[in-house]
Protein backbone atom coordinates (compact mmCIF):
# COMPACT_ATOMS: atom_id res chain seq x y z
CA UNK A 1 0.00 0.00 0.00
CA UNK A 2 2.78 2.33 0.94
CA UNK A 3 4.51 1.83 -2.41
CA UNK A 4 1.25 2.33 -4.27
CA UNK A 5 0.58 5.71 -2.70
CA UNK A 6 4.12 6.99 -2.34
CA UNK A 7 5.24 9.22 -5.18
CA UNK A 8 8.60 8.86 -6.86
CA UNK A 9 11.28 10.87 -5.00
CA UNK A 10 13.00 13.56 -7.01
CA UNK A 11 16.49 13.41 -5.54
CA UNK A 12 17.57 16.68 -7.09
CA UNK A 13 15.11 18.56 -4.91
CA UNK A 14 16.47 17.14 -1.67
CA UNK A 15 19.17 18.76 0.43
CA UNK A 16 22.35 16.91 1.40
CA UNK A 17 21.05 15.82 4.79
CA UNK A 18 17.94 14.24 3.29
CA UNK A 19 20.00 12.57 0.60
CA UNK A 20 22.38 11.06 3.13
CA UNK A 21 19.44 9.62 5.08
CA UNK A 22 18.04 8.09 1.89
CA UNK A 23 21.41 6.96 0.56
CA UNK A 24 21.70 4.45 3.38
CA UNK A 25 19.04 2.40 1.54
CA UNK A 26 18.76 4.00 -1.88
CA UNK A 27 21.59 3.85 -4.43
CA UNK A 28 20.00 6.59 -6.54
CA UNK A 29 20.19 8.99 -3.60
CA UNK A 30 23.89 8.26 -3.30
CA UNK A 31 24.11 8.83 -7.05
CA UNK A 32 22.75 12.35 -6.55
CA UNK A 33 25.32 13.06 -3.82
CA UNK A 34 27.96 11.75 -6.18
CA UNK A 35 26.75 14.04 -8.97
CA UNK A 36 26.93 17.04 -6.63
CA UNK A 37 30.45 16.43 -5.39
CA UNK A 38 32.38 14.38 -7.93
CA UNK A 39 33.84 17.41 -9.73
CA UNK A 40 34.89 19.07 -6.48
CA UNK A 41 36.55 15.93 -5.19
CA UNK A 42 38.29 15.30 -8.50
CA UNK A 43 39.57 18.86 -8.69
CA UNK A 44 40.85 18.73 -5.13
CA UNK A 45 42.58 15.38 -5.61
CA UNK A 46 43.96 16.42 -8.99
CA UNK A 47 45.68 19.47 -7.54
CA UNK A 48 47.06 17.43 -4.66
CA UNK A 49 48.47 14.68 -6.90
CA UNK A 50 49.30 16.57 -10.09
CA UNK A 51 48.15 13.90 -12.54
CA UNK A 52 44.81 12.76 -13.90
CA UNK A 53 45.42 9.02 -13.58
CA UNK A 54 45.95 9.12 -9.83
CA UNK A 55 43.21 11.73 -9.49
CA UNK A 56 40.71 9.36 -11.11
CA UNK A 57 41.91 6.45 -9.01
CA UNK A 58 41.68 8.40 -5.76
CA UNK A 59 38.33 9.97 -6.67
CA UNK A 60 36.95 6.47 -7.20
CA UNK A 61 38.32 5.48 -3.79
CA UNK A 62 36.76 8.53 -2.13
CA UNK A 63 33.29 7.62 -3.34
CA UNK A 64 33.72 3.88 -2.80
CA UNK A 65 34.73 4.55 0.78
CA UNK A 66 31.91 7.05 1.29
CA UNK A 67 29.39 4.56 -0.12
CA UNK A 68 30.72 1.77 2.05
CA UNK A 69 30.44 3.94 5.19
CA UNK A 70 27.34 6.00 4.44
CA UNK A 71 25.30 3.66 6.64
CA UNK A 72 27.38 4.67 9.66
CA UNK A 73 27.52 8.37 8.79
CA UNK A 74 25.98 10.54 11.47
CA UNK A 75 26.03 14.29 10.96
CA UNK A 76 27.60 15.68 14.10
CA UNK A 77 28.27 19.21 12.96
CA UNK A 78 30.21 17.95 9.94
CA UNK A 79 28.26 18.39 6.68
CA UNK A 80 28.59 15.75 4.00
CA UNK A 81 30.87 17.97 1.91
CA UNK A 82 33.32 18.28 4.80
CA UNK A 83 33.11 14.52 5.38
CA UNK A 84 33.99 13.83 1.72
CA UNK A 85 36.89 16.28 1.84
CA UNK A 86 38.22 14.56 4.93
CA UNK A 87 38.07 11.19 3.20
CA UNK A 88 39.84 12.69 0.18
CA UNK A 89 42.46 14.33 2.39
CA UNK A 90 43.24 11.05 4.19
CA UNK A 91 43.48 9.11 0.94
CA UNK A 92 45.76 11.74 -0.59
CA UNK A 93 47.96 11.70 2.53
CA UNK A 94 48.31 7.91 2.20
CA UNK A 95 49.05 8.29 -1.48
CA UNK A 96 51.81 10.82 -0.74
CA UNK A 97 53.33 8.47 1.84
CA UNK A 98 53.41 5.69 -0.75
CA UNK A 99 54.81 8.07 -3.39
CA UNK A 100 57.58 9.34 -1.13
CA UNK A 101 58.71 5.76 -0.70
CA UNK A 102 58.83 5.40 -4.47
CA UNK A 103 60.37 8.88 -4.96
CA UNK A 104 58.08 9.89 -7.82
CA UNK A 105 56.96 13.46 -8.36
CA UNK A 106 54.41 13.76 -11.14
CA UNK A 107 53.99 17.30 -12.35
CA UNK A 108 54.29 16.52 -16.07
CA UNK A 109 50.61 15.81 -16.56
CA UNK A 110 49.73 19.00 -14.75
CA UNK A 111 51.88 21.02 -17.10
CA UNK A 112 50.60 19.10 -20.13
CA UNK A 113 46.99 19.92 -19.28
CA UNK A 114 47.82 23.58 -18.86
CA UNK A 115 49.48 23.52 -22.26
CA UNK A 116 46.27 22.28 -23.84
CA UNK A 117 44.06 24.97 -22.40
CA UNK A 118 46.00 28.20 -22.83
CA UNK A 119 47.26 30.22 -25.76
CA UNK A 120 50.90 29.49 -26.65
CA UNK A 121 52.09 33.12 -26.54
CA UNK A 122 50.75 33.60 -23.03
CA UNK A 123 52.20 30.29 -21.95
CA UNK A 124 55.68 31.38 -22.96
CA UNK A 125 55.51 34.29 -20.55
CA UNK A 126 53.62 32.80 -17.63
CA UNK A 127 54.23 29.09 -17.63
CA UNK A 128 57.56 29.07 -15.88
CA UNK A 129 56.37 31.35 -13.10
CA UNK A 130 53.19 29.37 -12.72
CA UNK A 131 55.05 26.06 -12.53
CA UNK A 132 57.38 27.48 -9.92
CA UNK A 133 54.42 28.60 -7.85
CA UNK A 134 52.67 25.23 -8.15
CA UNK A 135 55.88 23.45 -7.22
CA UNK A 136 56.21 25.74 -4.20
CA UNK A 137 52.60 24.99 -3.22
CA UNK A 138 53.39 21.26 -3.39
CA UNK A 139 56.36 21.75 -1.07
CA UNK A 140 54.10 23.22 1.63
CA UNK A 141 52.99 21.03 4.52
CA UNK A 142 49.79 19.08 3.79
CA UNK A 143 47.47 21.25 5.88
CA UNK A 144 48.65 24.40 4.09
CA UNK A 145 48.15 22.84 0.67
CA UNK A 146 44.67 21.79 1.71
CA UNK A 147 43.87 25.30 2.90
CA UNK A 148 44.99 26.92 -0.36
CA UNK A 149 43.02 24.48 -2.51
CA UNK A 150 39.85 24.92 -0.48
CA UNK A 151 40.25 28.69 -0.53
CA UNK A 152 41.19 29.23 -4.17
CA UNK A 153 39.68 26.31 -6.05
CA UNK A 154 36.56 25.68 -4.04
CA UNK A 155 36.39 29.30 -2.85
CA UNK A 156 34.95 28.14 0.45
CA UNK A 157 34.51 30.61 3.33
CA UNK A 158 36.85 30.30 6.31
CA UNK A 159 34.13 28.82 8.53
CA UNK A 160 33.57 25.93 6.13
CA UNK A 161 37.31 25.39 5.67
CA UNK A 162 37.53 25.25 9.46
CA UNK A 163 34.83 22.54 9.55
CA UNK A 164 36.74 20.46 7.04
CA UNK A 165 40.10 20.91 8.70
CA UNK A 166 38.84 20.71 12.27
CA UNK A 167 40.02 24.23 13.22
CA UNK A 168 38.46 27.49 14.25
CA UNK A 169 37.87 30.32 11.79
CA UNK A 170 40.54 32.39 13.52
CA UNK A 171 43.03 29.55 13.24
CA UNK A 172 42.31 29.27 9.52
CA UNK A 173 42.94 33.00 8.99
CA UNK A 174 46.20 32.76 10.90
CA UNK A 175 47.30 29.66 8.98
CA UNK A 176 46.48 31.44 5.72
CA UNK A 177 48.70 34.38 6.66
CA UNK A 178 51.61 32.10 7.59
CA UNK A 179 51.09 30.07 4.42
CA UNK A 180 51.33 33.18 2.23
CA UNK A 181 54.51 34.29 4.02
CA UNK A 182 56.09 30.85 3.63
CA UNK A 183 55.12 30.70 -0.03
CA UNK A 184 56.57 34.11 -0.74
CA UNK A 185 59.78 33.19 1.03
CA UNK A 186 60.02 29.94 -0.92
CA UNK A 187 59.53 31.81 -4.20
CA UNK A 188 62.09 34.47 -3.32
CA UNK A 189 64.77 32.48 -1.54
CA UNK A 190 64.13 28.93 -2.72
CA UNK A 191 63.01 25.78 -0.93
CA UNK A 192 66.40 25.39 0.81
CA UNK A 193 65.71 28.47 2.95
CA UNK A 194 62.39 27.02 4.11
CA UNK A 195 64.04 23.67 4.81
CA UNK A 196 66.72 25.39 6.88
CA UNK A 197 64.06 27.29 8.84
CA UNK A 198 62.28 24.00 9.58
CA UNK A 199 65.52 22.53 10.87
CA UNK A 200 66.15 25.64 12.96
CA UNK A 201 62.60 25.56 14.33
CA UNK A 202 61.92 29.09 13.03
CA UNK A 203 59.45 28.17 10.30
CA UNK A 204 56.88 30.86 9.45
CA UNK B 1 46.87 34.06 21.01
CA UNK B 2 47.08 36.50 18.09
CA UNK B 3 47.64 40.19 18.80
CA UNK B 4 45.14 42.80 17.59
CA UNK B 5 47.50 43.91 14.80
CA UNK B 6 47.86 40.30 13.67
CA UNK B 7 44.08 39.88 13.65
CA UNK B 8 43.84 43.08 11.63
CA UNK B 9 46.34 41.71 9.11
CA UNK B 10 44.44 38.41 8.90
CA UNK B 11 41.19 40.25 8.19
CA UNK B 12 42.90 42.45 5.64
CA UNK B 13 44.32 39.43 3.80
CA UNK B 14 40.90 37.86 3.83
CA UNK B 15 39.31 40.97 2.36
CA UNK B 16 42.01 41.29 -0.31
CA UNK B 17 41.61 37.63 -1.27
CA UNK B 18 37.83 38.02 -1.59
CA UNK B 19 38.26 41.08 -3.80
CA UNK B 20 40.74 39.34 -6.08
CA UNK B 21 38.48 36.30 -6.33
CA UNK B 22 35.57 38.57 -7.27
CA UNK B 23 37.65 40.07 -10.06
CA UNK B 24 38.15 43.44 -8.36
CA UNK B 25 41.59 44.94 -8.05
CA UNK B 26 43.45 45.13 -4.77
CA UNK B 27 45.66 48.12 -5.54
CA UNK B 28 43.86 50.43 -3.12
CA UNK B 29 44.79 48.09 -0.27
CA UNK B 30 48.45 48.29 -1.26
CA UNK B 31 48.40 52.06 -1.14
CA UNK B 32 46.67 52.45 2.21
CA UNK B 33 48.95 53.90 4.85
CA UNK B 34 47.66 51.62 7.61
CA UNK B 35 48.41 48.48 5.56
CA UNK B 36 51.33 46.44 6.88
CA UNK B 37 54.46 46.67 4.71
CA UNK B 38 54.37 42.97 3.85
CA UNK B 39 50.86 43.30 2.36
CA UNK B 40 52.02 44.58 -1.00
CA UNK B 41 54.16 41.48 -1.62
CA UNK B 42 51.46 39.18 -0.32
CA UNK B 43 48.88 40.69 -2.66
CA UNK B 44 51.12 39.61 -5.55
CA UNK B 45 51.24 36.08 -4.13
CA UNK B 46 47.45 36.00 -3.73
CA UNK B 47 46.99 37.17 -7.32
CA UNK B 48 49.40 34.51 -8.58
CA UNK B 49 47.59 31.81 -6.58
CA UNK B 50 44.24 32.97 -7.93
CA UNK B 51 45.53 32.59 -11.48
CA UNK B 52 47.33 29.28 -10.94
CA UNK B 53 44.85 27.39 -8.79
CA UNK B 54 41.80 26.89 -10.98
CA UNK B 55 39.24 24.05 -10.94
CA UNK B 56 39.98 21.03 -13.10
CA UNK B 57 37.13 18.92 -14.47
CA UNK B 58 37.24 15.13 -14.74
CA UNK B 59 36.63 13.33 -18.04
CA UNK B 60 32.86 12.85 -18.62
CA UNK B 61 33.46 9.16 -19.43
CA UNK B 62 35.17 8.69 -16.07
CA UNK B 63 32.32 10.42 -14.22
CA UNK B 64 29.72 8.27 -15.99
CA UNK B 65 31.52 4.96 -15.55
CA UNK B 66 32.25 5.56 -11.86
CA UNK B 67 28.61 6.47 -11.27
CA UNK B 68 27.50 3.31 -13.04
CA UNK B 69 29.92 1.23 -10.92
CA UNK B 70 28.67 2.78 -7.69
CA UNK B 71 24.98 2.58 -8.52
CA UNK B 72 25.26 -0.97 -9.88
CA UNK B 73 25.94 -2.15 -6.37
CA UNK B 74 28.37 -1.99 -3.56
CA UNK B 75 31.82 -2.90 -4.87
CA UNK B 76 32.57 -6.61 -4.93
CA UNK B 77 35.52 -8.29 -3.25
CA UNK B 78 37.71 -8.11 -6.34
CA UNK B 79 36.98 -4.40 -6.86
CA UNK B 80 37.70 -3.70 -3.20
CA UNK B 81 41.01 -5.53 -3.36
CA UNK B 82 41.90 -3.66 -6.55
CA UNK B 83 41.21 -0.33 -4.85
CA UNK B 84 43.35 -1.13 -1.82
CA UNK B 85 46.91 0.21 -1.56
CA UNK B 86 49.30 -2.11 -3.37
CA UNK B 87 51.06 -3.40 -0.25
CA UNK B 88 47.74 -4.26 1.41
CA UNK B 89 46.39 -6.07 -1.65
CA UNK B 90 49.71 -7.96 -1.87
CA UNK B 91 49.42 -8.97 1.78
CA UNK B 92 45.79 -10.02 1.21
CA UNK B 93 46.81 -12.10 -1.82
CA UNK B 94 49.64 -13.78 0.14
CA UNK B 95 47.30 -14.54 3.04
CA UNK B 96 44.78 -16.03 0.60
CA UNK B 97 47.43 -18.22 -1.06
CA UNK B 98 48.79 -19.34 2.34
CA UNK B 99 45.26 -20.18 3.51
CA UNK B 100 44.50 -22.22 0.39
CA UNK B 101 47.83 -24.04 0.72
CA UNK B 102 47.12 -24.85 4.36
CA UNK B 103 43.66 -26.25 3.52
CA UNK B 104 45.11 -28.28 0.63
CA UNK B 105 47.90 -29.77 2.80
CA UNK B 106 45.52 -30.64 5.61
CA UNK B 107 43.20 -32.41 3.20
CA UNK B 108 46.13 -34.22 1.63
CA UNK B 109 47.38 -35.62 4.95
CA UNK B 110 43.90 -36.30 6.36
CA UNK B 111 42.65 -38.16 3.25
CA UNK B 112 43.63 -41.62 4.59
CA UNK B 113 41.92 -42.59 7.88
CA UNK B 114 44.21 -43.24 10.87
CA UNK B 115 45.46 -46.88 11.24
CA UNK B 116 43.32 -47.74 14.33
CA UNK B 117 40.11 -46.83 12.48
CA UNK B 118 41.19 -49.00 9.54
CA UNK B 119 41.75 -51.96 11.91
CA UNK B 120 38.30 -51.48 13.48
CA UNK B 121 36.70 -51.47 10.07
CA UNK B 122 38.32 -54.81 9.25
CA UNK B 123 37.28 -56.34 12.60
CA UNK B 124 33.58 -55.43 12.25
CA UNK B 125 31.51 -58.52 11.21
CA UNK B 126 29.36 -58.21 8.12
Amino acid sequence: MKNFFSRRVNHEELDDRELVALAKEDAEAFGELYARYVKKMYSYVYHRTGNSQDAEDLTAKVFSRAYAHIGKYVERGVPVQAWLYRIAHNLVANWHRDQSRRKIIALDDYVARSLQTEAPERLAEDQEERDQLLAAVRRLPEDRQQLLLLKFIEQLPNAEIGEIMGRTEGAIKSLYHRTLLALREDMQRGPEAIQQRRLDGTEV
Amino acid sequence: MASSSEIQTHDLLDAVTARIQNGDGADDYRERSESPPELSALVGTIQALHQALTPVEPRPEFVESLRADLIAGRPGVVARVQRMPRRISLAAALALVAGCLLIFLRRLFDSEPPPEIQEEAVATPL
